[in-house]
């Protein structure tokens, strides 16, 4: 196979050394529901001619958690295989109608969700934010998801009310702001994902950004490990905070009682190893009780909201994963399942529902549950 | 064959709030996002289509601004293989007729020999329906609006034109001809971002009036027969009674309102 | 005295309702122009038709001729050219429909007439005609100036009500234009939506969903909305931009081209209200509107609204008729 820049998968991902030991498909959470099989994928992408992946529906199952590519012995990656894939496929227009409205919205709105562009800040209408153009310590990147997102608007307003009782000084981008690609590129539109990136990268060299805090891991992942020359500092607002309550200046004094277990977003744990942060947060909320699910950290399971998951319809069937982590909740009698990603948060609310947990697990945003803490 | 596919850079007001400018004439573009009209984005598929099927040569065509270009390159990504783009500043203020000729000039200039032009039904700015209807009469070739089915055979096409009321009429039409497009005749395609950038490569032409042959009399106000006044809020002659709150409350209003009219069933 | 022409349409025997509306609501701007209404009828075999349009205007202008039998744009255009260059009407109207904006662009083209599409209403000012059309899918109103007389004009399905005039108008027939067949346009025939197993028509109750759902082949989203409708015992419906997607069959769609319905209860999701979708169902009793945008048209049809996320409002309606249901 030739990747769309007509490199040889084999060398760009130097697919020789591979062992064919099976590990990236026994870590795979959707091997067993799907026909997604990492391995035979490797394999293929060696053999086959680039035809071979046109019929494979199953390539937009992958969620890009990247467990393959973490318990490889030979530090191969397996998912940027599946991505490269994707990019033939999107290189071919043999796209899910899902995803191509997604990737056309992006291009033309700056958001996957099909939301207007001047509608963006609408969120924040209710609360005084200072603009990037006037300049702040740190530049509150908000993410297309919670910008448009009604469930997920609570988290960005919780985080603006936690920066300023917490006296970060920060600005948003408002109807600037745009996408930063990291789904986009993971559903294999990598020039548009360049273009984002460029755009973006220049953006924050005009307001002269230093230091950017996300609200999502996803964002967070894609400007800390993938624009290329960006030079500013970034942060995942979990970080932000826990640094803010090390230094005495975000003080969580009203009790909460409940037990609270935290699902690791894989963007946020196992691939940028950000566990701690989360975890003292909460466990610094009086009256949380919080737990740990058997299979936490690296070795959590993704909520199969990542990697253009919340564009494309599934072709694995069966149990979801967020369900069976729902389930695993209740069984550790969480009353709350905390999570740190807007992805996590509708796919577990989702979940709940699925279930029949409704009334008996809340899903909640840390920031969320900061906010009880703060406010009561 | 020889196609031909107009097209039109627009912004989309689906969402967004349109703000009238202070002379009335138009309305604010900040922060609009802009686009391929909607019907012409397949019409320019049915183009591509027909070029798939019967061979030949798509050639795209707008009249608009430079930032109209993004549509043509999309266009050209897609599949059409070369692109002419007209501008003018006579062709401000231009009507529905004088775009009409104006585009009817770049056709006799570029593709004197053309088999099949394609048009979007309306352009979801202006919403007039009448510039392939207008264009074919100035090109003294037949048309159809609404087409929803395309079948080419020696000559001629047999095409299916959208009623009212879920029917459908089939016609027997002489090629060359107008055929304007209804939205859902295909499913226009995706094209990539590297897509585009690869379609840089072919002909983006860009002319003005005198380089198609007209004088600028026949184009912009002199050239139209409609002038715009002016543009202006719709006065709201009735308003729902709008129930106010949190979803639950408005909920648990609405489904006793609904109960209240005997509207569920039991 | 000067005369505007009120071109009929009909399909399959019947006159459509977009005539008895151009008849009935040109009346003022008539009156304005000083010139009286005659209805122009094109056709084969239209004595019931001359029959049931005496009242309705002041002449009837009938033409007669095999090669007229079905509605074809070139046909009209050849036989309406040559009575507008005869007659000289101050003012021609069209229905802004599928038969109408098929004709009246080229028609105007041909004879050099500024043609003003899709209005919903007109003015007269200083003896000049004023015709008032919506751009932006109805978020903004616009006046148009005419360049000179005559004018043409299309207008919008249930711009203007039909109302009775009690009239009695002078039948002149004229005859036929055409010498020969029109060849480059020929219909072939009729074919209907397939019907699929749900008539829409005949509902009680329709929960319609639009674009404001977002993607409908998602599981969750489909789930929800069926899960309202089945507590409401009512049939989905839909506005176009869900048929164009794939996600319901045609006989789903309300609106100009898809159906009309008169259900007791229209519950609209998402739907912007296009006067396209808004002409297919405002005639149903109770119409409630769930939208974002408290700027959407659809609420100045509805009888109730909420302007909230539907994502949000739905599964709360669904809950509270389930128990209101219960305690019964």
């Amino acid at each position: 196979m030739e990747t769309v820049e007509g490199e040889s998968f084999g060398e760009k991902y130097d697919l020789f050394v591979c062992l064919q030991c099976g590990k990236c498909t026994g870590s795979c959470p959707l091997s067993m529901r799907s026909q997604l099989n990492p391995r035979k994928l490797v394999r293929e992408a060696l053999l086959l001619e680039n035809e071979a992946v046109m019929d494979k529906d199953f390539l937009w199952d992958c969620t890009t958690c990247a467990t393959c590519r973490l318990r490889c012995p030979r530090d191969l990656q397996p998912v940027e295989v599946i991505i490269g894939m994707r990019s033939i496929l999107i290189e071919e227009a043999k796209v899910p109608s899902t995803v191509q409205e997604a990737l056309e919205s992006t291009f033309k709105n700056g958001n996957p969700w099909g939301r207007a562009p001047s509608k963006r800040e609408e969120w924040a209408a209710e609360l005084s934010i200072k603009k990037a153009s006037e300049g702040a310590e740190y530049l509150y990147y908000v993410g297309c998801t919670p910008a448009y997102d009604p469930r997920v608007q609570s988290v960005a307003k919780s985080l603006v009310r936690l920066f300023d009782a917490a006296g970060v000084d920060f600005a948003i981008l408002g109807n600037e702001e745009k996408c930063c690609g990291n789904e986009i590129r993971r559903m294999g539109e990598i020039g548009l994902f360049e273009m984002l990136m460029e755009d973006n990268i220049e953006m924050f060299e005009n307001y002269g950004v230093e230091r950017i805090v996300t609200t999502s891991p996803h964002c967070y992942n894609v400007f800390k490990n993938e624009y290329e020359g960006l030079k500013a500092e970034v942060f995942h607002y979990t970080q932000l905070l826990c640094d803010k309550l090390d230094e005495g200046k975000l003080k969580l004094t009203k009790e909460l009682k409940k037990k609270v277990i935290y699902q690791d977003p894989c963007f946020l744990g196992k691939q940028n190893k950000v566990f701690e942060e989360p975890r003292k947060l909460l466990s610094s909320i009086p009256g949380v009780e919080l737990l740990e699910y058997d299979r936490e950290k690296m070795r959590s399971v993704c909520c199969e909201g990542g990697g253009g998951r919340m564009w494309a319809e599934a072709t694995a069937t069966g149990e979801r994963t967020a369900e069976t982590r729902v389930k695993e909740a209740a069984a550790l009698g969480a009353e709350v399942i905390a999570v740190a990603c807007p992805f996590c948060l509708l796919t577990f609310e989702d979940a709940v529902k699925m279930t029949g947990y409704e009334g008996k697990i809340e899903v909640k945003d840390i920031s969320e549950l900061l906010i009880e803490a703060i406010e009561g | 064959m020889k196609i031909v596919v107009c097209v039109k850079h627009v912004p989309d007001t689906a969402e967004a709030d349109v703000v009238i400018t202070p002379d009335k004439k138009g309305i604010k573009k900040e922060g609009l996002a802009f686009g391929i009209n909607e019907w012409d984005e397949y019409a320019l598929e049915e183009a591509i289509l027909t070029k798939e099927k019967y061979g030949g040569e798509v050639v795209a065509i707008t009249i608009g601004g430079k930032d109209s270009e993004d549509t043509l390159r999309r266009c050209l990504a897609k599949g059409a293989d070369r692109a002419v783009r007209v501008e003018d500043p006579a062709l401000e203020g231009s009507d529905a007729y004088a775009l009409a000729k104006a585009l009817g000039a770049v056709i006799k200039k570029e593709i004197p020999d053309y088999d099949i032009i394609f048009t979007g039904t309306q352009a979801s700015d202006d919403g007039f329906a009448q510039v392939g209807q207008t264009l074919a009469e100035t090109l003294g070739i037949p048309h159809a609006a609404l087409v929803t089915k395309v079948e080419i055979q020696d000559g001629k096409a047999k095409i299916h034109r959208e009623l009212e009321g879920g029917l459908e009429e089939v016609l027997e039409i002489q090629l060359p001809a107008v055929l304007a497009v209804q939205t859902g005749i295909n499913e226009p395609r995706y094209v990539s971002i590297m897509g585009i950038r690869k379609a840089k490569k072919k002909e983006l032409k860009v002319l003005n009036l005198s380089d198609v042959g007209l004088s600028p009399d026949e184009v912009g106000e002199k050239g139209s027969l409609l002038k715009l006044e002016e543009l202006y809020v719709p006065p709201v002659e009735k308003m729902a009674e709008i129930l106010t709150g949190a979803p639950e409350e408005t909920a648990a209003r609405l489904a006793s309102i609904l109960d209240e009219k005997g509207l569920i069933p039991k | 005295m000067a005369e505007v022409f009120v071109l009929v349409e009909h399909r399959r025997g019947e006159i459509r309702d977009i005539t008895f509306e151009m008849l009935s609501g040109c009346r003022d701007v008539a009156k304005s122009l000083d010139a009286s209404v005659t209805a122009v009828l094109l056709g084969k075999n239209v004595d019931n038709f001359v029959e049931q349009l005496k009242s309705w205007a002041d002449k009837i202008l009938v033409v007669e001729d095999d090669k007229l039998e079905n509605f074809n744009a070139e046909a009209y255009q050849k036989v309406l050219s040559h009575l507008i260059k005869e007659r000289n009407p101050v003012l021609t109207l069209i229905g802004h429909t599928s038969f109408g904006m098929d004709l009246a662009p080229a028609l105007a083209a041909e004879l050099g007439i500024p043609l003003a599409t899709d209005c919903i209403g007109f003015e007269v000012k200083d003896g000049a005609l004023i015709a008032i059309r919506q751009m932006y899918g109805g978020k903004v109103n616009a006046r148009f100036s005419f360049k000179k007389s005559p004018y043409m004009a299309t207008i919008r399905s249930a711009a203007f009500k039909a109302e009775e005039l009690g009239l009695s108008a002078e039948v002149e027939k004229v005859p036929s234009p055409l010498t020969e067949e029109v060849t480059t346009k020929r219909f072939l025939e009729y074919v209907e939506a397939v019907v699929g197993e749900v008539d829409i028509t005949q509902a009680e109750r329709i929960v319609a969903i639009g674009r404001g759902v977002g993607d409908y082949s998602d599981e969750k989203v489909r789930s929800m909305i069926e899960e309202l409708a089945n507590e409401l015992g009512a049939v989905i419906a839909c506005s176009r931009p869900i048929v164009d997607k794939g996600w319901l069959p045609k006989d789903r769609q309300v609106g100009t081209s898809g159906k009309t319905v008169k259900p007791k209860l229209y519950l609209a999701l998402g739907i912007s209200g296009a006067f396209q979708h808004v002409a297919g169902m405002s005639a149903s009793e109770t119409i409630v509107a769930v939208n974002k945008d408290p700027k959407a048209p659809i609420f100045t049809v509805a009888d109730y609204g909420i302007v909230d996320d539907l994502f949000k409002v739905v599964p709360a309606l669904t809950e509270k008729i389930r128990e209101i249901k219960g305690g019964s």
